[in-house]
């Protein structure tokens, strides 16, 4: 079903739209409610909708499940609602002798209700199947007869195309992996879980050295063993596996060792809705591990900041030598989403990194301006590297002036850090900065695009999209602290970031918050901005 | 120590090209007296890291090193998922039967019977051995010995530094504090690897070099 839904989503992007696909299934391999969700536009930013224009399901009892998800049927004889079986789309998989090829015939029949051309998704069936003939015919059959078919729906007249452009189509998890491999990432220890799958399995098809390690714990420690040793080094993983994470966590802000954590939320608490979405980690992520060190988490809300984000991860913590939290979820790694692709072309690949060499009376740990002290690798010179306390040279040390030396050190790395955010003006401002009479609307993480969608249609909110949660931006609590109204929407039971911007703005902000394992559908997100 | 310091002179090893990755317990206050990159990591998690480092650098040295309580109790899984990847580390597990550091309480490997902080009793498990869960879990290189003979411990973790493949060397040093019962201990060495390892199972007083595998290919 998801390839299904990808297959669509590209065709439509070779049409000239932006598509978005959301996907929903359970937590095991096969059967049960499992399907997609494709809107398609020709404008940019597209949030999930509740209502849908056409329906296409396969068995009885999924149809009925989803046909009260139809919109409003305006003309008599109009049908919107399909079933397969009915329509003879399961018949001719059947004639083909291949079930698998169900969708694609179902694909065939969307696109002549729909009203376009055949000939768009046959390019797209013939990407994805080039180089397997046999297979690469019985779709194409099967996307003929489904074609065929489709006359049945009668043509609904979505055929104006917005002439052709180059839209590209990615997950979010794709984008990322496109910024991990240009970031030069050399070593990943990925354990699986949900939603962060795909990462393993496009990183080991990759340059980079990736390790499947016996539990979380262990793939932390070996990140940190490999990024010591001089490559860029990463671990991906959902909130459970996190948990098992934190003591490496901790050991990486105090030994000063960089390392990426790729956080993917699903909902929780414990197993929780183990496919579904969340912004629930927040606070864990900012407050995880015991004593105190600095870390930065960032959570790219579109697939332009899964690539930049994905990449400036490994610049960050190799700047700093400190952990960065790349935190995104089950909504924004496993969906797909469209641009164009001239805006995602992201700068050149990051070069190799070097340790500091020829280094006499080399301290690992030296008291420097930054808090940053120059790093060497085992390899250039024999030195320690601590998870106790230390002293500049690396010796443990309990002493009371070191300790508060050490602690200043370690916490002056981040005090420069600035931006971590993205502004947008009403409207009514004209491009020319902050009306702030005007309502603003805060989101993180995942949210953004969906925000932008409801923006398109309502123009007189003012809108921060915080891409850098941790350090929480200075100026961002400059441009709050002005506002007049701020309403903060997440996805979370309490309102994480709400807390966040209270505690630093001292403004009480009004919460738009969902926790049902779904992101903010259009109609939802109208509502309770509206009301 | 010295041992561990002999070897590594013994295989020309420089200290910027030897890692030596200590776990958290008595054992890791070594990290202060051996010139070396030496990394205090986590307890129970030395082996992990050092696969780690190995992984991103296979031309250094790599050594995990901690106790019985750091390697065989903590952080056991790992051991036995380094011996069935064949990892090409060498731990030296330092057994003293307790956990010393923390004021003496029984750990996996501690002897049944024996009193200790948090068994008062006396421990009521059968301990769980390092050197029979190496062999188990596919371990190619597989050795014991007894810390006050430092000249054959030196030779075995020579050995143990230069085979290619996962290495595990278990040294016997009980507990002056805490185990001082344990202190005499009698063992028989083995002068040559038997050639299965399930003869050794279950047989806790054999010292020396107890099994060795074909090693890897370079």
């Amino acid at each position: 079903m998801m390839s299904a839904g990808e297959t669509l989503s590209k065709a439509l992007n070779r049409l000239g739209f932006y598509t978005l696909m959301y996907p929903e299934y359970p937590s095991r391999i096969r059967g049960g409610d499992n399907h997609v969700l494709v809107v398609f536009s020709k404008e940019k930013h597209l949030a999930p909708v509740e209502k849908i224009d056409l329906l296409l399901a396969f068995g009885k009892e999924n149809y009925e499940r989803h046909l009260g998800e139809i919109r409003e049927i305006r003309e008599i004889g109009e049908r919107k609602g399909f079933e397969a079986g009915e329509i003879g789309i399961t018949k001719i998989a059947e004639e083909l002798g291949n079930p698998l090829v169900a969708n694609t015939a179902g694909l065939g029949f969307i696109f002549k209700v729909l009203g376009f051309e055949h000939q768009m998704l046959e390019e797209q069936i013939k990407e994805e199947f080039s180089g397997k003939e046999e297979i690469l015919k019985l779709n194409l059959e099967a996307a003929r007869r489904g074609y065929e078919v489709g006359e049945v729906g009668g043509v609904r007249g979505f055929g104006e195309v917005g002439g052709r452009r180059e839209v590209v189509n990615y997950s979010g998890n794709e984008a990322m992996v496109e910024g991990i491999l240009k970031a030069g990432c050399g070593f990943a220890a990925i354990y699986p879980m949900t939603p962060i799958n795909s990462i393993l399995t496009m990183l080991s098809r990759s340059k980079v050295t990736v390790f499947r390690p016996e539990d979380e714990i262990a793939g932390m420690l070996a990140a940190l063993g490999a990024s010591y040793a001089g490559k860029r080094a990463m671990v991906a993983t959902s909130g459970g596996g996190f948990s098992l994470m934190v003591e490496g966590l901790g050991m990486a802000g105090m030994a000063e060792i960089p390392i990426v954590c790729i956080v993917g939320q699903r909902t929780g608490p414990s197993t929780g809705m183990a496919t579904f979405s969340s912004q629930a980690d927040l606070n864990f992520v900012i407050n995880a591990g015991q004593g105190e060190f600095p870390r930065i988490v960032l959570a790219p809300g579109d697939i332009g900041e899964c690539q930049r984000l994905g990449k400036e991860a490994f610049y960050l913590a190799e700047k700093y030598q400190d952990p960065v939290i790349l935190l995104t979820d089950k909504y924004l790694a496993e969906s797909r989403f469209s641009e164009d692709e001239r805006e995602l072309r992201i700068s050149e690949e990051q070069e190799g990194q070097e340790g500091q060499v020829g280094l006499e009376n080399y301290e690992r740990y030296r008291f420097t301006e930054s808090g940053v002290s120059p790093r060497a690798f085992p390899g250039q010179t024999a030195f320690l590297t601590n998870s106790y306390e230390h002293d500049e040279r690396g010796f443990s040390c309990e002493e009371a002036e070191n300790r508060r030396k050490m602690m200043e050190k370690r916490g002056r790395k981040l005090v420069g850090l600035s931006g971590g955010f993205e502004p947008h003006f009403a409207k009514a401002s004209r491009g020319k900065g902050f009306d702030f009479n005007l309502p603003m609307l805060v989101g993180w993480g995942s949210t953004k695009e969906i925000i932008l969608d409801f923006l398109k249609g309502y123009p007189d909110y003012n809108f921060l999209h915080i891409w850098r949660p941790w350090p929480f931006p200075k100026e961002a609590v400059e441009i709050l602290k002005k506002s007049k109204k701020i309403v903060v929407i997440e996805g979370n039971y309490s309102g994480q970031m709400a807390d966040i911007i209270e505690r630093f703005t001292f403004r009480k902000v009004k919460r738009v918050l969902r926790d049902d394992g779904r992101p903010f559908f259009k109609e939802e997100l109208e509502d309770k901005l509206l009301r | 120590m010295t041992a561990v310091k002999n070897a590594l002179f013994k295989a020309k090893i420089e200290p910027k090209d030897a890692v030596v990755v200590y776990d958290i317990g008595c054992s890791a206050n070594a990290i202060n007296f051996l010139n070396v990159c030496g990394v205090a990591a986590l307890h129970g998690r030395s082996i992990p890291f050092s696969v780690g480092v190995k992984m991103a650098n296979p031309n250094l040295t790599v050594i995990a090193q901690g106790g019985e309580g750091g390697v065989v109790t903590e952080g056991a899984n790992h051991l036995i998922h380094a011996a069935q990847r064949n990892d090409d580390i060498t731990v030296l597990i330092n057994n003293n039967f307790v956990f010393g550091l923390t004021t003496g309480q029984a750990s996996a490997a501690t002897p049944k019977g024996l009193k200790t902080r948090s068994t008062p009793e006396g421990n009521p498990f059968e301990p769980l051995s390092a050197v029979d869960l190496a062999l188990v879990s596919g371990a190619g290189f597989v050795a014991r010995t007894y810390v006050f003979n430092v000249e054959r411990t030196a030779d075995i973790i020579y050995q143990a530094i230069c085979y290619k493949g996962f290495s595990l060397v278990e040294i016997i040093q009980p507990c002056v504090v805490w185990t001082k019962e344990l202190v005499k201990q009698e063992g028989i060495w083995v002068e040559k690897p038997v050639g299965n390892y399930k003869e050794l199972l279950g047989k806790n007083n054999v010292w020396g070099i107890l099994y060795k595998k074909q090693q890897l290919k370079n």
